[in-house]
């Protein structure tokens, strides 16, 4: 009996769902909201490994090739894949961190004068399972993970939003709400680089763009686009054998096409996941922190942004591609090449132009997107050494969120100094 | 009623909008049930309405339910006038 339970709670989805469960009890919902939620968060789970799982079986073709093409590892920049992908090893530090992680954060929104309520459910679910990883890779799991691992979470929800805010005003005009997505340092920074190179007076919103481009603002058909242009340039590079011999029946091309679309068919998956867990656990996060924390900013996703300056958005987006593709050359010369990673390019460019705009107009978001793009895909490649994913099987794949990179690069100083 | 919110990826600002739009339907005594979905995947869900940014609803074309685009996602103030419009217009309850 008792190797049942310990196996029940040692299933990934369970553990999550029993979290969902004790939560949505201690809120006293009724019976019908607790089976609905708790369901709902296992299913969401679960929904998101599949998703992880499809990502990384769709990239070991393409890993093989692009190593065989150029002599070098190609790595795309995604966390949710990354953060799903580990759950097999590592779902009790990551479930615990992000809840307990949350309840710091109400601790220090309500005891510090930094007021914010980190509200951004994905990114607090990669930045959990981010610090679990460094943790693992320090020697550090179990409780004594989760007990670090939280006050850390704790530490980011608040010390980043609290960063951004001066930037966040000059952009929104008030002070209600808060930027809660761990991208923000770098997109206040290339914004205010770009306001210090450009004139406010001259905004982008003046700046006429054509909406033909408007079909790339989704992201699957953006993705799909890039995707099958990156693995169509691995095989035309890689060996005619290889290609064959990973082509088995199929021509080559068809090949190619099928696995750089079930690339984005994972990712798909993966984002509906996500979305099923966290359209339960945020909604009951926002309750718990306006009843305990009055008058806390919320710190919210980076779109929110957007509406400031709708054209600066496309400026910002279309230099970060950019910007991406000069770094990605770049990366050559480095141990890694990172190849162009839409999500981040596109969520973190757009806001990127709407910040550089705000403090410096048309060449202010020019220069902000640009600088966006490129520092955010070459910080990957200098920080690759620093965390290495083979051991949970994972190919392709790395980091991408700047500000999480910049607390794994602390938590690997810090260890340095006590010889972990 | 049933209410869908999108934005780019279904689970950022179209959560929170979501959210709100409940609140401000508990306010006025409408019991608001709803799903935060990405772009992609609103066509032939069943609801009474689509409410998102201004910005992405333009991009979406042939939905039979009242679209409905919010300039400033922020602005609570807008995003209560828009609902009330659409319940005085519409007869679902």
């Amino acid at each position: 009996m008792l190797g049942f339970i310990t196996s029940f709670l040692s299933t990934p989805a369970f553990i999550i769902g029993f979290v969902a469960l004790v939560g949505l009890i201690a809120m006293r919902r009724a019976a019908s909201d607790v089976i609905k939620g708790t369901l709902k968060t296992i299913l969401g789970f679960m929904i998101l490994q599949a998703g992880s799982g499809i990502i990384v079986d769709s990239l070991v073709p393409f890993s093989q090739m692009f190593e065989d093409a150029f002599g070098l590892e190609g790595v795309i920049a995604e966390d949710n894949a990354i953060a799903a992908a580990v759950q097999a090893v590592l779902s009790m530090e990551t479930s615990f961190i992000l809840v307990f992680g949350f309840l710091l954060n109400l601790v220090f929104a309500r005891l510090t004068p930094l007021k914010y309520i980190f509200l951004t459910g994905h990114m607090m679910f990669s930045m959990a399972a981010t610090i679990a990883i460094v943790l693992d890779q320090m020697g550090v799991s179990g409780w004594a993970a989760v007990g670090v691992g939280s006050v850390i979470q704790g530490v980011t929800s608040v010390v980043f939003p609290a960063l951004a805010q001066p930037f966040v005003r000059k952009v929104t005009g008030n002070d209600n709400v808060a930027f809660g997505f761990y991208g923000s340092s770098l997109v206040w920074a290339t914004g205010w680089i770009g306001g210090k190179l450009g004139n406010k007076e001259r905004t982008t919103e003046d700046v006429k763009i054509s909406p033909k481009l408007d079909f790339l603002k989704e992201m699957s058909v953006l993705m799909s686009i890039v995707m099958v242009l990156v693995y169509g340039v691995a095989a035309a590079f890689a060996s005619p054998e290889l290609v064959a011999e990973l082509s088995g029946e199929q021509p080559a091309p068809l090949m190619v096409v099928l696995n750089a679309l079930t690339f984005v068919v994972g990712i798909l998956i993966l984002l509906q996941g996500v979305r099923m867990f966290l359209g339960e656990l945020i909604p009951a996060f926002k309750g718990i922190s306006e009843k305990l924390v009055p008058g806390a900013k919320p710190a919210l996703d980076v779109p929110i942004f957007y509406a400031f300056a709708p054209t600066a958005t496309t400026i910002g987006f279309i230099m970060a591609v950019v910007g991406g593709l000069v770094a990605t050359v770049l990366s050559t010369f480095t141990t890694v090449v990172v190849l162009p990673s839409v999500i981040g390019l596109f969520f973190m460019g757009a806001a990127a132009g709407v910040f550089g705009n705000a403090m410096g107009g048309r060449r202010g978001a020019v220069i902000a997107g640009f600088l966006l793009g490129f520092l955010f895909q070459f910080i990957v490649a200098v920080a690759y050494p620093l965390v290495g994913l083979d051991d949970y099987g994972i190919t392709g794949l790395w980091f991408a969120s700047p500000d999480a990179i910049l607390v794994v690069a602390l938590m690997r100083a810090v260890g340095l100094l006590f010889g972990v | 009623m049933k209410i869908i919110t999108t934005c780019g990826m279904g689970f950022g600002t179209s959560l929170m909008l979501l959210m709100d739009i409940q609140e401000i339907g508990r306010k006025h005594g409408v019991d608001v049930q709803g799903e935060a979905l990405d772009m992609s995947s609103v066509k032939g869900r069943d609801c009474d309405a689509i409410f998102g940014s201004s910005e992405i609803v333009k991009e979406l074309s042939d939905i039979d339910v009242p679209v409905i685009g919010i300039s400033n996602i922020l602005d609570k103030a807008e995003i209560e006038a828009k609902f009330l419009d659409f319940i005085k217009q519409s007869d679902v309850k």
